[in-house]
């Protein structure tokens, strides 16, 4: 096949991917450049059943669609989704999904999972992209780098073609490869359009190429193309023998002359570059007429995407207001709702016509959406606009109900004066009707605030106001709510156990209505609550947890992950920091950004990385306008902390003086730890209270082994490294030295050096013969306990692929052939006995 | 991206030992395309071992970190460049490894 030249590497890779079996392979390129034609002969020389299904071009794709054209029985879920294409690969063992790059966010999700499901499998999955469409926030991207560790996932990237390979295609048609090749830098796709079109100029375009080719059809084919190209994807025959029976006929001519090619029930342009060059031709009025034939042909199969889609292009407000909040409630339901939020956002855009009562739930709905997925700013604006609409007409219910779930969002954005006005104005509008769920929200989420300032009393006695309430009114959802915020307040006052307690009621309540936003609400009180008190085993469990369940089904963990990543730090597993923290320094919620933020930056100062300043500098400018300790306490930890690595005791301790009153005041147990240590270290403390966090108090007594003991008990080995290099006898500083050094702690290091009066090592494996790295010896240490390449890898969070070269790397250092040769030389060489 | 200098004392013991670190780094390096890019490396005389200074492109420098523990590599310190001033090019022309 002639567009298949210098495409023989590729093939071998896929063959490779083929042969191990279990693998997802990510083929990227940029339009044109030839991906699908480098699957598609693939797959054609293989001789097995082949799944194919591909994403469309729609601006808010159907939720699953890939997988629905599969015609499998799915389920609402992307781990169920993923499920059923496992059960169908075992059938046929190759699935190629083109253009994920267009995937709805179900379609990523289940992708997602399929992703780290597959190694288990033998079955290949390709999946095409155009990857300089994959930039930014593409939640492409995103799947991208979370899957980047996965060791089932390969991506390949197919090149343009080369000067030689346009000649030689270009000879048989005694055209000028040369001029092509420069017209069209080896785009495959661009130049077979070309070479097909075959007219006397060279087009300038590829619009232009595609063009040419089509105006070489008869009329009745040429008026068949226009009505194909409207349709995104691929247009089913039924509905070209509604729309367009009278060009039908003329369907040979366009399949012989390879403008569209037929795919079993449908056809479809050879590429969408080619449909998007028709469809832009078409003249603006006859596209809107077509849109409108189609659309009046669809109504009858109910999916709602593609109505709303095409009453939008066809200009037809009423069948926009009609279809996309339909579609809009039905990617909701499937926990779509990124597409949800989009749906709404189109009704909107149709919506001038509506009156003002038919317009505030829109705006309500959209508001909802637009939360969930993290679009704060815009959620707000809707929420106003929707309260005002009920103002004017007079309905308190829902101006009070709107106005009661308003400061959430507030909170997220950091405007926390917003927020406190607008739940008072809830509750005062609220109070004036019969108690109903309403009121109750209303009182949460004055509790919520009150546990927001960490004013905790307040925050429970608030929360008791609305459990009592919502027991009355027998509203479940409310006591799930009350209970959570209830348990928050506690665990903020240094009752662990207490609010861990009302926080389990209010998660188990919450799976008992089966409540997605309750759910994922309790997970994360637990998860990062418990992380800002430095419960850091529970605090990382309920954090993945709450990854685990929200983000299949689309629900912010954006803040999740961005504890996760603090939780991380202070547990010592550095190298897990970065991935967490900058997804969620990518999200658009303030709140992630600035813990994410803090993370990198602790990170980067604990490591002596280039970096600090900027992701310190930034956490601070976002945490100001909101004024609450949770953010400024934490931040300014962190600056004092990285001011003393950098060696600047007194900005040290300016940093930290900024909050300590504030810390003081809310008695927070670990914040004003902190704080009053930095100062403590930089001799600017008079005395601590004695309710700071353990650790600290122990520090500041001058108690520095029992502090690391408290430390280590925490799970936390810089800090207690570093606090045992508080101590006086040499011994305790040579153990906090090694640990320092293992962690990779160069700051911390070099200053603990510097008091032992040693230089430092000139390299990083000097410390013993064999020239191991710290890394080399954590994995031998394992390997010598017989322990296989797979169990080291879950072990030490490493992947196996990393095991696997330090294992090699091992195994040549101390020039032996096996891992058992490889114990007995590392017990004779006492590798194995320090730690 | 931002250009960073990399230092790694002594991480080897031969020249051979580079080499085969030089090719990890390579073909890590092209997986982590979007994050990473290897511009130059000048290897040292360091001790009784061979070590280098590379200067990388790179996202960030966890980006640099996460390179260097999958192909392992060591790293002693990362600085970032701020401005690049060339005089010359640089005298040797054969290719030197990570």
């Amino acid at each position: 096949m002639a567009d298949l030249l210098e495409r023989g590497d590729l093939l071998a890779q896929l063959e490779t991917a083929r042969a191990e079996g279990g693998r997802l392979v990510f083929v990227g390129g940029e339009a044109g450049v030839g991906k699908t034609a480098l699957v598609r002969s693939f797959a054609a020389g293989l001789g097995t059943p082949v799944l194919h299904s591909a994403c469309e071009n729609l601006t808010t794709p159907t939720p699953f669609g890939p997988f629905l054209d599969l015609g499998l029985e799915l389920g609402d879920e992307p781990r169920q989704v993923a499920t059923a294409v496992l059960d169908e690969l075992r059938r046929a063992p190759l699935l190629v999904l083109e253009d994920v790059h267009w995937a709805d966010g179900a379609t990523l999700d289940a992708l997602r999972v399929l992703g780290r499901r597959l190694e288990a499998t033998d079955a290949l999955v390709l999946a095409t992209y155009r990857d300089d469409e994959v930039e930014g926030d593409h939640p492409l991207r995103l799947v991208l780098g979370e899957l980047a560790t996965t060791r089932a996932v390969v991506r390949i990237s197919v090149p343009r073609l080369s000067l030689d390979a346009v000649c030689e295609l270009a000879e048989p048609h005694d055209a000028d490869g040369g001029a092509i090749h420069r017209l069209t830098h080896g785009n495959a796709f661009y130049v077979t359009e070309i070479l097909e079109a075959g007219s006397e100029t060279l087009p300038e375009t590829v619009r232009d190429a595609v063009l040419a080719r089509a105006s070489r059809l008869g009329r009745a084919a040429r008026r068949l193309v226009d009505v194909v190209s409207v349709v995104p994807g691929r247009a089913e025959l039924w509905l070209l023998e509604i729309v367009a029976a009278g060009e039908l006929e003329a369907l040979d001519e366009c399949l012989t002359s390879g403008v569209l090619h037929a795919d079993g029930d449908s056809v479809a342009f050879r590429h969408e570059v080619a449909r998007l060059a028709v469809e832009r031709a078409v003249a603006p009025h006859r596209r809107r007429a077509l849109h409108g034939e189609i659309l009046l042909a669809l109504v009858p199969t109910s999916d709602f995407s593609r109505l709303a889609h095409h009453a939008e292009e066809a200009g037809d407000a009423a069948a926009v207001l009609e279809y996309a909040p339909a579609a809009a409630r039905r990617a909701t339901e499937v926990s779509a709702h990124r597409e949800a939020a989009a749906q709404y956002a189109r009704a909107l855009r149709h919506a001038d016509g509506l009156t003002a009562g038919e317009r505030a739930p829109l705006l309500a709905a959209y508001a909802q959406e637009a939360h969930v997925i993290g679009r704060h700013e815009a959620s707000a604006e809707a929420s106003l606009e929707a309260i005002e609409h009920y103002r004017r007409l007079g309905d308190t219910l829902q101006e009070g109900a709107l106005l009661a779930r308003l400061p959430t969002t507030y909170i997220s954005l950091g405007r926390n004066a917003d927020a406190e006005a607008a739940s008072l104005n809830a509750i005062e509008l609220l109070n004036r009707l019969p108690a109903g769920a309403e009121l109750v929200a209303a009182y949460c989420m004055q509790a919520s605030l009150r546990m927001l300032n960490r004013d905790n009393a307040d925050g429970v006695v608030w929360g008791q106001r609305a459990l009592a309430a919502a027991e009355r009114l027998d509203d479940e959802e409310g006591r799930s709510f009350a209970l959570n915020v209830i348990g928050t307040s506690h665990v903020m006052a240094g009752k662990i156990d207490r609010g861990v307690g009302f926080l389990l009621r209010s998660l188990e309540l919450a799976r008992m209505q089966d409540n997605e936003v309750r759910i994922n609400s309790a997970l994360g009180m637990l998860g990062s609550g418990l992380g800002e008190m430095y419960e850091l085993e529970l605090a990382e469990i309920y954090l993945r947890e709450q990854i685990a369940f929200g983000e299949p089904r689309e629900l912010f963990v954006g803040y999740a992950q961005a504890w996760l990543a603090c939780v991380q730090l202070y547990r010592g597993r550095w190298d897990e920091v970065a991935p967490l923290a900058r997804i969620a320094v990518a999200s658009r919620s303030r709140i992630s950004e600035i813990t994410g933020l803090i993370a990198l930056g602790r990170l980067r100062a604990r490591r002596g990385d280039p970096g600090v300043q900027e992701a310190l500098d930034q956490a601070l400018e976002l945490s100001l306008p909101g004024g609450h300790l949770q953010r400024l306490g934490h931040v300014r930890a962190a600056r004092a902390e990285s001011a003393w690595l950098a060696g600047d005791g007194e900005q040290a301790s300016e940093e930290a003086r900024a909050v300590y009153p504030l810390a003081l005041e809310k008695r927070h147990l670990w914040f004003a730890g902190e704080l009053a240590y930095w100062q403590w270290k930089a001799s600017a403390l008079g005395a601590a209270p004695e309710w700071i966090a353990e650790p600290y108090r122990l520090e500041i007594a001058g108690t520095a082994s029992e502090a690391a003991a408290a430390w280590r008990k925490r799970g936390c080995p810089y800090e207690a490294a570093r606090s045992l290099g508080e101590s006086s006898d040499e011994e305790s500083l040579l153990l906090a030295l090694a640990e320092l050094d293992r962690l990779g702690a160069r700051p911390a290091a070099t200053q603990l050096r510097r008091r032992l009066g040693i230089r430092g090592p000139r390299g990083t494996t000097r410390a013993n013969p064999a020239g191991l790295t710290a890394r080399d010896l954590d994995v031998l240490r394992l390997v010598a306990t017989g322990k296989r390449n797979t169990d080291v890898a879950a072990e030490l969070v490493l992947s196996p692929r990393t095991v696997d070269h330090h294992v090699s790397a091992i195994l040549r250092k101390l020039q032996v052939r096996t891992r058992g040769e490889a114990a007995v030389a590392a017990s004779e060489l006492g590798l194995l006995q320090d730690r | 991206m931002d250009t960073y200098v990399i230092l790694r004392r002594s991480g080897w013991r031969s020249p051979e030992e580079l080499g085969e670190a030089a090719a990890r780094s390579t073909a890590e390096g092209e997986r982590m395309s979007d994050d990473i890019r290897w511009i130059r490396s000048y290897v040292l005389e360091d001790g009784a071992g061979v070590g280098t200074v590379c200067i990388y492109q790179a996202s960030s420098p966890e980006a640099i970190r996460a390179h260097a523990a999958t192909a392992d590599l060591p790293v002693d310190e990362i600085v970032r460049v701020a401005d690049t001033v060339i005089v010359r090019p640089d005298p040797v022309a054969e290719a030197v490894a990570s």
